[in-house]
């Protein structure tokens, strides 16, 4: 290769390389970059290799393997060209069918990437949402370049910046031009670039100039330095060169990250090629001016970042900060005046000169011109590199280009800056992404990290990662960096271990303070930012730790335990059933679960497993243990009687009373049975014929078959005496009650006045509640549908009504309305499937609008369609009507089902305070209304929730009861629930969760559909059994130590 | 003096050390001229022995003038290096904010408990050692753990067993797309055209690529294997690892190098014809087994 000897041969080049370029020609592009190639890329490209060799067409299909594109979750893909197709998740083996497609002019349509959230396919890849919203300015020329030929790059208006910088004889035109640009630092302090040049071009030293590019990319989580280096390393070599002319530098480094050793090869490869033609070295391109640039390659120190450390570590040496000033403008490397500037802030010099300034400094906001990267990384559906204009909103980025969340789990926050930065919380999702609007919010840019945060990430855990992060990486210089660090972090580990204590958190907060006040250099200076960020915005989350001793994210281990258990509102240890039943101990496991829940049968068929959806396995991609499944194969084998109530130790001065609990659902029996086991005397009032409440009249017998429900309520009476037909506010008063001798009451009359759609004419014939339409059913065998049915609601009673309907004679058909999509619908997953095999149709994205009757009977109902439009604030997209998508539905009943709330108008006359949402006023941790003696729990509380909710709400307030009549504190102090039971784990080491889940078995459908026999089977002992297995036994980090302890000890 | 530096040798490498006195001595003059040598050597010595000895140390601190105490300095401040021999997989698991987010925690935990020995640590059999590590940087994958140089992506603790598993038996990484990948080449001399194949000896099952080489003291033959991405190469050159090669072709004798530098090791390759257009290129240093398939020229 000949030297390029001035401007003109450069541009007589480029256009010799453009000219032999066919525009049209088809062409695979393939990513390589580090995300895709761990992903497999490699394989893609060796079968585009093999297909093109073997088929002989490598003069008419052209292919490229480039860099970074920026979509990262998306790879391997590839991208055909002139098509502008992309391919999605591609295997090897699809390969040779795209080429094939790519000459035809035609595309395979099921690889063609599918936006997850809408379903739609895109052919056109500029098309697709992630890439829509972006301006690629930086990282836009990855895909054009294999990063490995500088003829591509050239080709590519690689170098053009350089020519035309040159063209000015005056460099100071070219230290003016970037100053014009409005450029400022993209490493995250955001210093103006310009005047940084200008201060080293000002400089009259004998000493030669230095200029640095900073690629010791340190920030967890940000990794767009790696892409640009990877991907185009050429347009850091051509802002260097720039940088130089217009300083007057004649010596470069990049100090680059040990760690990025693709992105250190394709940069060695670039610095060469360059010097081969002339573009580094001695008189580049004729112009009188010097400059080569040398690798150097970091150890790994994230204070390497700092520009003071770094050049010592440039030098060899051990990377402290020391004291500024003197700047490295002054005295840099080596002692030389020396200008250091981030990886994508060269990369935007280029862009400057190719565009100008002025066009340049048109993009993005007045102080803050240009496009940004930011790695988009965490909770997040669409993961990757994505370049905006600054000035965009943080929502925009998390929504729109990001897809929300993965998981349907509510985004929380941002975290941007890295170690250096700060968590801003969703309701801030409306800042603009600028310098100061990020430091206003208690943030900063930093190099452009954005780890999105959702409900299962914890913000003491956040503070303390980070914490933990600048404790190792502090380099020690400072005392109160040194110190400061490792105290907050002792402090954010006693938090998150359940030590902590409400002083622990002003500790924190004073020291954060101090140790941003007194430490010498940016990492010690913004060291506080994760803890002062998150207490401003997350304290109630301390607070939860401290006082409750509850990580509500599910991350504290010390304060989670197992999360099967902790996530049970019994504390449940399902880990430890789920153990014995492996082993075949039977009855120790049902001992196990009969110990924390006095209905087992039931929850075994209608818990909705807060148990399995906090399962580890579930929370790395994985299907969770079917831990009721496994709860229903216990049960159905083991006779109850085996199980004897703990035998409780009277204390001598121990005072037993008389309580009367009005309801006998699932909260009013748990508490009942739980105070007569203290001792108490209790009797159940219950308004209906017969004790049970929902449980009987709202959960349909195919679901709870009424001999095992029947089975565990008989159980509970012995204990306790019930009066049915006596019913609150009309058999009976409180005042009453506590006159007849009762010491305390217990409110759990649940939850049972059904919500209306609000349209006229809803008082016809026809239109019913679900509960009416259960209740008559499941009491009294009375149908209250016929015809044609349909239901409007998503949740467990609409699809309870539903698959109801189906199985009553004189129903037609049954149709299901929900306003939103299947994976919005609240009923259980299973439960809907199982609905749609018996028969019953769904509709989605419809809502009803208006009723249509005929002489007071309801004949129809007119819907309107929705689309989902924006996220509303539960994360969901939000129902929009589309105008004019009206349509009608001849119906005979329309069962509602959009809802219920307490009946209890009457209790403020009882000297029971309600709000004023018409909720009962109390406690949530005890159940104490402001009645003193008086308590409530369950639905009437909580509005409409689940059987175990509901049994755990009545042992609440049994404890809380109790201490009430012993004139006790009625709150516990509250205890972190670990395993503490050891049993050993299966075959040595521990679990088998790859396995796939057990599969639910369901009666014949024809079966199912003529009848009202349970529903669901049971798994068989081999299934049960390999079930168990799959648990990770998340008890053992915490069992294991003090067993091993103890055998040591024998 | 003496006394101090004795206890902080101790400190340093409680096993025997096994590195040989010349590779020290090479890697320290091959990087000698490095903007930051000091820890270019280091590194270079970490890379080709996975850690540092007490010996290597004071060898680095003689050659380059530079006080013990700063060498040692210098290897305890960074991350990167280890002053202990490290297990014969090194697992490093990658503690990334992403990472971290998506549970990378409890995935340490679960290799830590799996192991037996804590992040840092390597089991007591030499087998494995456990690194954690900043960030990779391969943030979109998260929790990501990189096995003997594999990364592997969005790790759970479900796989760490499987995943420690199959290191142990080196087939992380392993991956096998089948007949859609499984490439021979046919390679002709890009001067004389002639063929290059040598079906009497047989690599791989296929013909062999056979070439004339000229090394130090000796002139004969350098052989490869035309299976693409196999590694199978021989010659009767005698020379050690890293002596560079020249090669010709055996029937116009012409020097097939073209230009291009090995990605691996910089040095100049050998260019051979595949098909009409595309270049087969293989570096001839002994021991590095760099190579590309051009189809872009």
């Amino acid at each position: 290769m000949s030297k390029l000897s001035s401007p003109g041969d450069l541009s007589a080049l480029r256009r010799t390389l453009v000219a032999a370029r066919d525009p049209n020609k088809p062409g695979l592009v393939v990513c390589a970059g580090t995300a895709c190639q761990a992903s497999g890329s490699s394989q893609i490209v060796l079968a585009a290799k093999k297909h093109l060799l073997e088929r002989n067409l490598l003069k008419r299909v052209s292919l490229r393997v480039t860099g970074c594109h920026g979509f990262c979750e998306m790879g391997p893909f590839v991208l055909t060209q002139p098509q502008n197709a992309f391919y999605a998740q591609v295997k090897a083996g699809d390969v040779p069918r795209l080429i094939d497609a790519l000459l035809a002019g035609t595309y395979v349509e099921e690889l063609l990437y599918r936006d997850p959230s809408t379903g739609v396919r895109y052919r056109n890849r500029d098309e697709i949402p992630f890439f829509k919203q972006q301006q690629r300015a930086v990282l836009g020329s990855n895909e054009k370049i294999d990063p490995t030929r500088i003829w591509d790059c050239i080709a590519n208006d690689g170098y053009l910046g350089l020519e035309r910088a040159l063209g000015h004889v005056d460099r100071s035109w070219v230290v003016e031009e970037v100053k014009r640009s409005g450029l400022r630092g993209r490493g995250g302090a955001g210093f103006p670039t310009g005047r940084k040049w200008e201060l080293l071009a000002e400089r009259k030293d004998r000493a030669a100039k230095v200029l640095v590019c900073n690629a010791d990319e340190g920030d967890p989580g940000a990794y767009m330095d790696r892409s640009i280096l990877e991907g185009n390393p050429h347009s850091i070599i051509e802002g260097m060169l720039i940088g130089a002319y217009g300083t007057g530098a004649t010596q470069g480094f990049v100090y680059v990250r040990d760690e990025y050793p693709i992105a250190i090869r394709h940069l060695e490869i670039a610095l060469d090629q360059a010097r081969e033609v002339g573009l580094l070295g001695q008189d580049i391109l004729g112009a009188g001016f010097s400059f080569d640039i040398k690798v150097a390659k970091g150890a790994g120190a994230f204070v390497c970042g700092e520009e003071t450390a770094l050049i010592r570590s440039i030098e060899g040496k051990v990377g402290e900060p020391r004291q500024r000033p003197p700047f490295p403008v002054e005295r840099g490397v080596w002692g030389q005046p020396t200008a250091i500037n981030n990886v994508e802030t060269w990369a935007n010099v280029p862009i400057i000169f190719r565009l100008g300034a002025e066009a340049y400094a048109k993009v993005g906001t007045k102080n803050n011109a240009g496009t940004k990267v930011f790695s988009l990384v965490g909770k997040i559906k669409n993961t990757g590199l994505v370049e905006i204009p600054l000035g965009v909103s943080i929502g925009d980025v998390v929504m729109k280009i990001g897809g929300g969340s993965p998981s349907g789990a509510k985004i929380k926050a941002v975290q941007t800056g890295g170690p250096s930065g700060g968590c801003i919380p969703a309701s801030r999702f409306d800042l603009s992404i600028d310098y100061e609007s990020l430091g206003a919010a208690g943030s900063i840019m930093g190099s452009g990290g954005m780890i999105v945060m959702d409900e299962n990430t914890c913000m003491v855990d956040v503070a303390k990662y980070f914490m933990n992060f600048l404790r190792s990486e502090s380099c020690g210089k400072c005392l109160t960096c040194r110190k400061g660090t490792q105290r907050m972090h002792e402090i954010l580990e006693d938090i998150a271990s359940g030590k902590g204590t409400l002083a622990h958190i002003d500790l924190l907060e004073e020291l954060a303070q101090v140790v941003k006040d007194t430490t010498m250099c940016g990492l010690g200076q913004t060291a506080a930012n994760p803890v002062l960020s998150t207490l401003r915005y997350y304290r109630h989350e301390y607070e939860r730790h401290v006082v409750d001793k509850r990580c509500d994210a599910f991350v504290c281990e010390e304060l989670v335990g197992a999360p099967c258990q902790s996530a049970c509102p019994v504390g449940t240890e399902a880990w430890r059933y789920v153990a014995l039943l492996e082993q075949g101990k039977l009855e120790e496991a049902y001992k196990v679960i009969r110990a924390s829940n006095p209905f087992p049968s039931i929850c075994a068929r209608v818990c909705d497993r807060k148990c399995e959806q906090r399962c580890r396995l579930g929370a790395s991609g994985e299907k969770p243990v079917a831990v009721r499944a496994l709860k229903r194969f216990v049960v159905d084998r083991v006779d109850p009687s085996c199980y004897r109530p703990p035998v409780r130790l009277r204390v001598a001065d121990q005072k037993v009373a008389s309580v009367a609990v009005v309801g006998a659902g699932p909260a009013g029996l748990t508490a009942a049975n739980e105070l007569a086991l203290f001792g108490h005397r209790v009797t159940v009032f219950e308004a209906d014929d017969h004790p049970g409440g929902m449980l009987l009249s709202a959960i349909p017998p195919y679901r709870l078959p009424r001999d095992v429900l029947q089975k565990e309520i008989d159980a509970i009476l012995k204990n306790v005496e019930v009066k049915c037909g006596a019913r609150l506010g009309r058999d009976l008063t409180i005042d009453e009650l506590l006159a007849e001798g009762y010491q305390a009451v217990f409110l759990a009359m649940g939850a049972h006045r059904s919500a209306r759609l609000g349209l006229s004419g809803e008082d016809v014939a026809g239109v019913i509640s679900s509960l009416d339409f259960l209740r008559a059913f499941n009491l009294d065998r009375r149908v209250l549908a016929r015809g044609r049915v349909g239901i409007v609601g998503g949740g467990n009673s609409a699809v309870d009504a539903a698959r109801v309907a189906l199985r009553c004679d004189g129903v037609e058909s049954v149709t299901l309305l929900y306003r939103r999509t299947r994976q919005e619908m609240p009923a259980y997953a299973e439960e809907i499937e199982a609905a749609i095999e018996e028969g019953v149709q769904l509709q989605t994205l419809v809502s009803p609008v208006a009723l249509a009757s005929r002489e007071a009977k309801l004949t129809g109902v007119r819907c309107i369609k929705n689309t989902l439009g924006d996220f509303d604030g539960s994360g969901r997209r939000k129902p929009v009507p589309i105008a004019g998508s009206e349509f009608d539905l001849d119906l005979d009943t329309l069962i509602v089902a959009t809802g219920e709330t307490p009946d209890i108008d009457y209790l403020p006359d009882m000297a029971v305070p309600v709000d004023k949402a018409g909720r009962l006023v109390a406690d949530v941790a005890t159940g104490a209304t402001r009645r003193p003696g008086v308590f409530c729990g369950g639905d009437v509380l909580s509005g409409p929730n689940t059987v175990i909710d509901a049994i755990a709400a009545g042992q609440r307030a049994a404890r809380a009861i109790h201490r009430y009549v012993q004139g006790q504190d009625t709150r516990e102090v509250a205890e972190p629930r670990r395993p503490s039971v050891y049993v050993p784990a299966p075959g040595g080491n521990g679990a088998d969760g790859a396995m796939p889940r057990l599969h639910h078995r369901l009666q014949p459908l024809d079966v199912r559909k003529s009848s009202f026999v349970e529903a669901e089977l049971g798994p068989t002992e081999e299934e049960a059994r390999r079930e168990a297995r799959r648990c990770l036994r998340c008890d053992l980090k915490f069992t294991q130590p003090a067993q091993a302890a103890k055998e040591e000890q024998r | 003096m003496a006394l101090r530096e004795l206890k902080m040798a101790e400190s340093i490498a409680p096993v025997a050390d096994t590195m040989e006195p010349q590779s020290i001595e090479r890697l320290i003059e091959e990087n000698a001229q490095a903007p930051a040598a000091l820890i270019a050597i280091l590194q270079a010595i970490q890379r080709e022995h996975g850690y540092l000895s007490a010996a290597a140390l004071r060898e680095v601190s003689r050659a380059t003038g530079r006080p013990l105490v700063d060498v040692y300095g210098v290897a305890t401040f960074y991350r990167a290096f280890s002053l202990h021999p490290r297990g014969k997989h090194v697992v490093s698991a990658c503690l990334g904010t992403a990472c971290h987010v998506r549970g990378a925690h409890a995935v340490v935990g679960e290799i830590e408990r799996q192991l037996g020995i804590r992040a840092g640590g390597t089991t007591e059999d030499r087998e494995f050692s456990l690194e954690t590590v900043n960030c990779l940087g391969a943030c979109a994958l998260g929790p990501v753990v990189v096995i003997d140089g594999h990364y592997v992506s969005k790790v759970g603790k479900e796989k760490v067993r499987p995943l420690l598993d199959d290191a142990r038996r080196g087939r992380v990484g392993g991956r096998n797309d089948g007949e859609a990948t499984s490439l021979s080449l046919v390679a002709h001399c890009s001067h004389c055209r002639a063929s290059l194949m040598d079906p009497d000896h047989p690599f791989d099952g296929l013909p062999s690529i056979r070439l004339a080489m000229k090394g130090p003291g000796a002139t004969g033959w350098w052989r490869i294997s035309s299976r693409y991405g196999s590694n199978k190469r021989e010659t009767n050159s005698t020379a050690p690892r890293g002596t560079v090669l020249s090669v010709y072709c055996t029937h116009c004798g012409e020097d097939l190098s073209d230009g291009w530098k090995c990605p691996a090791c910089r040095a100049p390759l050998v260019s051979l014809g595949v098909g009409e257009l595309a270049r087969l290129r293989v570096c001839p240093r002994l021991g590095c087994d760099g190579h590309m398939l051009d189809v872009a020229s």
